[in-house]
């Protein structure tokens, strides 16, 4: 059974705005959940806040030049 | 942290406080310049080569300028080139070599004291060498070099440039009557001896043409290349557009660079190719307007914020004063009142007026994201945090922006008049306007010593914020 997962699509969105959608995200992603979330860059200032909250990110560029990240509970 | 297809999601990000220490004593350093000009208007309104307006230009130049570009790209450069800086430590060094050498260059320039310059210039040096190995190190990590990174190492090498040639210009105005006295084996004797042959090789050029090849290495080779290249990634970034034309921007960036070495070249040797170099500079940053306007043209962000539009008035500044530069370097032109004015009205336009406004944009950029960052990143979700244009006054920057283009234009004016009275205005109205952009400044900062939050609804007041001293009020 795949996991559930939570879209959250930041792109066309100035800094922080992109960073600040997906943490209000992430409060209320169920246990076992899988988030991903589509940037228009790769989201440096993201990865620190998500290990600070227990969280592990893996970022894929897209075809597009878009950024996939999926961020699931450590 | 995961590893992703394309790249590690390892990159941290990088200390608020590095680059934030550089900008505080650059904001602090500005007004001090222009308040400067506000007691002094004959630095602008007489000959520019004399030992106060030298003093003052350095002040400006490395206190401001220099240290709000450098501080900028220990932040900018590893996330704009998705890696990390390869050591805060020493960029911390950094900070510490040059606060002493920019505050001791300054005080000994208007001293006339050439030798303390080249002792603090010295350590001015180190710190630019710590610099450029830390940027050249984090360089060497970038995972995709781009149109940015080579804007950005080229930058690197003219800063290196123009110190060299600062400190050979400093050594050649030495005199090493101390030689005669030093015994043989002393440990001193031999550093005296290259800086006095490095003093007697560039006796035999003329010092006002090496002394215009130092500032246009700096101006040019560093200020300009900088805001070449990491303009391609921040203008698409702040419009939500993209590079339109990655070979053109390359395009631009190789024939600033070709047409700088030949005009450093040609101001060197007081060469009569120096038009030659000048329009393949020309050529450069026309290139560079188009992109501009290719980028602009293709935004999905229609509205222009203010920050934007200072960068903006700033490059209609270029339009203006490259020309100005180039016809100032026609050979045989004479030396008249009017054209050693208008010398001074192209340094300070460039300066003031490209480069300055550039930075304060910037800025406008920068802070208060760096301060959003650390006081409130780690709250979203938890708190109800402000959004970044809460951090400062709109009205502010828009007055702050009008008074500084203002006050810049009226002391551009008293220069080409070689007025005091005219300098005197435009330096007192630039003041005011800086004035402004400190308070919004300071509305910013209390934001960085004093964060203040809300509670989400339905979340406890007690909810504790992380890592920082807030204020918790009530929605």
């Amino acid at each position: 059974m795949s996991a559930e997962t939570v879209e959250v699509d930041a792109r066309g969105l100035e800094p922080p705005q992109p960073l600040m959608r997906i943490l209000e995200a992430l409060a209320g992603l169920p246990d076992g959940a899988v988030l991903r979330a589509r940037t228009d860059r790769r989201p440096m200032h993201l990865y620190p806040l998500l290990a600070e909250r227990g969280f592990t990110a893996e970022t894929q560029e897209q075809s597009d030049g878009s950024f996939l990240t999926l961020i699931r509970r450590a | 942290m995961g590893v992703g297809a394309s790249g590690p999601a390892t990159a941290f990000a990088p200390s608020v406080t590095v680059p934030l220490r550089f900008v505080v004593a650059g904001v602090l350093a500005l007004p001090a310049a222009a308040l400067l000009l506000v007691l002094r208007p004959d630095l602008l309104a007489a000959y520019h080569y004399n030992q106060y307006t030298v003093a003052a230009t350095h002040l400006w130049v490395l206190g401001f300028l220099g240290s709000v570009a450098m501080g900028a790209m220990y932040q900018l450069v590893p996330v704009a080139l998705e890696t990390r800086l390869h050591s805060e430590r020493l960029a911390r060094w950094h900070f510490v070599l040059h606060l002493v050498g920019v505050a001791g260059m300054v005080w000994m320039f208007w001293r006339w004291d050439l030798k303390q310059v080249g002792h603090f210039g010295s350590a001015l040096a180190a710190g630019v060498a710590l610099f450029a190995y830390n940027l050249g190190r984090t360089l060497r990590t970038v995972p995709r070099w781009n149109v940015v990174a080579s804007g950005i190492a080229a930058a690197l090498g003219w800063l290196g440039l123009t110190v060299l040639a600062g400190l050979a210009i400093a050594a050649a105005k030495c005199s090493y009557d101390s030689l005669a006295t030093l015994p043989p084996g002393h440990p001193l004797r031999p550093a005296l001896l290259a800086l006095q042959a490095t003093a007697t090789w560039l006796g035999r050029f003329d010092p006002l043409g090496v002394m215009h090849a130092h500032a246009h290495l700096g101006g040019v080779g560093f200020f300009v290349m900088l805001i070449m290249a990491v303009s391609f990634k921040l203008l698409p970034m702040f419009t939500l557009g993209e590079l339109q034309n990655p070979r053109r921007a390359g395009a631009a960036l190789g024939l600033l660079n070709l047409g700088l070495a030949g005009v450093g070249l040609t101001l060197f040797l007081r060469s009569r190719g120096q038009p030659l170099a000048g329009l393949v500079v020309l050529a450069g940053l026309a290139l560079y307007g188009l992109e501009v306007r290719a980028i602009l043209r293709a935004r999905k962000r229609r509205r222009l914020d203010w920050a934007l539009r200072y960068f903006l008035v700033a490059l209609g500044l270029l339009a203006v004063v490259a020309p100005l530069g180039w016809v100032l370097g026609w050979p045989g032109l004479p030396a008249t009142q009017l054209t050693t004015q208008l010398e001074t009205v192209y340094g300070w336009l460039g300066l003031a007026g490209v480069v300055s406004l550039t930075v304060l944009g910037f800025l406008y950029k920068i802070v208060p994201f760096q301060v959003w960052y650390h006081s409130y990143a780690r709250q979203v979700g938890r708190f109800r945090v402000p959004a970044l244009a809460d951090l400062y006054s709109e009205r502010l920057l828009v007055a702050g922006l009008g008074l500084v283009l203002t006050g810049v234009l009226g002391a551009a004016l008293g220069a080409a008049l070689a007025s005091e009275l005219i300098v005197r205005a435009g330096a007192l109205v630039l003041l005011a306007g800086l004035g402004v952009f400190l308070v919004n400044l300071g509305r910013m900062f209390r934001h960085f010593w004093r964060p203040r939050l809300e509670p989400l609804p339905g979340s406890a007041l007690s909810s504790k914020p992380v890592g920082v001293d807030a204020e918790v009020k009530p929605a």
